[in-house]
């Protein structure tokens, strides 16, 4: 069972590398894709069902014994991301199967994808700190490509800024890697955890704590490192930034809550009181600059700052409930902001310019009923109206808020899902209500919507049955709160 | 031997935060490769031992200190992803100051908003 472990990662690389040679035949590079997507995903579901049973999966490549050796460890929270991030990918991969844009069609294009996804699947998987940072690289060199092909032509300057501003968030991560290489001589996540928890705190763990809290923090655009977030995932491709903006952030969410609760669990106060202030601002920044922003994907980029807010106060709140209630919502919110971004895609693909700027594509979804109905069943799911898996994750994030008896950031966190509801249905009026300023004539044939639609359903499916998440959420939250037990199956004894 | 090694670093993380502020976009991607030397000679210093000869298994150490393997490879993986990302970024960087004829970051900024 534990080989399962290593399919969302090996699978994607392999198929990544055979996608290289089979360059110049584009159906059988996309067969390879697919397959890919596929199997990584039947892998990661896998390694959770096991999970769900109560087991912790270790595999160690080569053989070496941990703490020497590398190890990859699934639990259930590193499972339930990676179940999200396999399902996104995977639909990420069919949508761009159907997607018409020019920087699809590079032979380039599905390598650098698969590449993505394994390294994605890699930080979370990983029980070493040092590998999660060479996954983490796989991860963002990929993604950056890839937006700098993108048909958008300001796509090779975000590029450059997210480069940077990427490199300094690894800086971080490096500079922590060091201090912890330094104080306690391991770079294995659970042996770190078992040495912090012996009650020694050396100088230099604390050091080491706001350097990995600093990474993790750039790596999922909250507050202080947010500026580079809308400009990279605006310019990206529709099937790239459906990723990026929807699973790709949610690898500092993992990396923080993985810090929180097994390394660091005597700093874990200190970290929440942040975490909520962090988040707050990010809930009325994102919201309010979706407000006033020019473009429907942009505005989609500042709404994922804004739902990354909820997730943090959650973490924040630290009980049982909430913690539970910020996985539940990182999950719906994913699949949620994935299918609005395929959506948008969609509609600007069939836009004479392909553009989805808000002063031109007014009116463009006139016709497209199917679309129409798809983006605001998305819209209403992302600011959290019944019966879609919005509500549940906002209910549930509620009521971890109201365990934790702090009304203040309740009140806010409701108040900001108002807005959110606010500029999801005027974006809605707008795009595919109001009759267009001038006549326009859509292209014939656009990107194909089943991808989106199937994100819809799944939405849907969550809403009326969210009670299997909310019990795998709960149950993860239990795995979580006892560190020993992530300890015991890495180190054994 | 440590106080050298902090110094060191310290010249260097302040070279490479000082060219990575430069506009010049060059210049800028020369102070990410000379921050992530720098990070390469912090790893060299947090290694366990300051050994100097290397460290086999079954070699007899002959009484001196073996050095600490795991860092090595550690900077050898940290050198690889930093020369590609910075051999990435100079691409990127070509293109684009052939695309926008300049390589000034205050005048490649057509994102605002």
């Amino acid at each position: 069972m534990e080989v399962l472990l290593l399919g969302p990662i090996v699978i994607p690389l392999f198929c990544a590398a055979a996608g290289i040679v089979l360059a110049r035949n584009r159906t059988l590079q996309q067969g390879a894709g697919l397959l890919a997507g596929v199997l990584a995903w039947l892998c990661s579901l896998g390694v959770l069902l096991v999970n769900v049973q109560g087991d912790i999966l270790t595999y160690r490549p080569g053989g070496w014994q941990p703490p020497f050796g590398i190890v990859l460890v699934g639990d259930l929270l590193a499972s339930v991301f990676a179940v999200m991030a396999t399902t996104v990918m995977m639909m990420g991969i069919v949508y761009a199967l159907g997607c018409k844009d020019k920087c699809v069609s590079y032979p380039a294009f599905m390598p650098l994808f698969l590449c993505m996804g394994a390294g994605l699947n890699g930080a979370l998987y990983t029980g070493d700190i040092f590998t999660l940072f060479v996954f983490i690289e796989l991860m963002v060199i990929a993604s950056v490509v890839l937006v700098a092909i993108s048909d958008n032509k300001l796509g090779l300057e975000a590029a450059i800024k997210y480069l940077f501003i990427s490199a300094m968030g690894t800086l971080f991560l490096l500079i922590g890697i060091a201090a912890l290489y330094a104080t306690f001589g391991t770079l294995n996540m659970a042996d770190i955890g078992r040495l912090l928890a012996g009650g020694e705190r050396p100088l230099l763990a604390g050091a080491a704590a706001v350097m990995l809290m600093c990474a993790f923090l750039v790596k999922s655009a909250v507050f202080p490192f947010h500026f580079w977030q809308p400009d990279f995932h605006t310019t990206a491709p529709t099937p790239v930034h459906s990723v990026l903006s929807s699973v790709v952030v949610k690898v500092g969410v993992y990396g923080l809550i993985r810090m929180m609760t097994l390394m660091f669990t005597a700093e874990a106060p200190l970290i929440q009181d942040l975490l909520i202030v962090l988040g707050v601002i990010g809930i009325f920044f994102g919201s309010l600059g979706a407000f006033r922003t020019y473009d429907a994907k942009r505005l989609l980029a500042y709404s994922t700052f804004g739902q990354i807010g909820f997730i943090l106060v959650g973490i924040g709140w630290g009980t049982a409930a909430a913690l539970a209630g910020a996985l539940v919502y990182a999950v719906n919110h994913s699949f949620i902001k994935a299918a609005l971004l395929m959506i948008t895609g969609l509609v600007s693909s069939r836009t004479p310019g392909k553009t989805s700027r808000l002063s031109e594509i007014g009116g463009v979804g006139q016709t497209l009923v199917f679309i129409s109905g798809l983006y605001f069943a998305g819209g209403l799911a992302l600011a959290g109206v019944p019966p879609l898996n919005g509500f549940v994750s906002k209910v549930a994030l509620v009521q971890g808020g109201l365990g934790a008896q702090d009304w203040l950031v309740v009140g806010l966190v409701v108040s900001a899902g108002i807005i959110t509801l606010l500029y999801m249905t005027r974006t809605w009026q707008l795009i595919f209500q109001q009759a267009p300023a001038q006549p326009i004539t859509l292209k014939p044939y656009g990107d194909q919507p089943f991808a989106p639609a199937v994100l819809i359903g799944l939405c849907v499916i969550l809403g009326l049955f969210g009670s299997p998440l909310l019990a795998v959420a709960a149950q993860t939250v239990a795995q979580l709160a006892d560190p020993q037990l992530y300890i015991r199956a890495v180190l054994g004894g | 031997m440590n106080v050298l090694f902090a110094i060191a670093t310290g010249i260097m993380f302040g070279m490479g935060v000082f060219q990575l502020l430069r506009r010049d976009l060059i210049k800028a991607a020369m102070g990410f490769y000379i921050l992530f030397t720098a990070i390469n000679l912090l790893f060299l210093a947090v290694g366990a031992y300051d050994g100097v000869i290397p460290a086999y298994a079954g070699l007899p150490a002959q009484g001196r200190q073996t050095s600490d393997p795991l860092v090595q490879a550690l900077i050898l993986t940290a050198i690889v992803i930093s020369f590609g990302s910075y051999a990435l970024l100079l691409g990127l960087i070509a293109v684009s100051s052939r695309r926008f004829k300049t390589v000034d970051s205050d005048e490649v900024d057509h994102l605002k908003g």
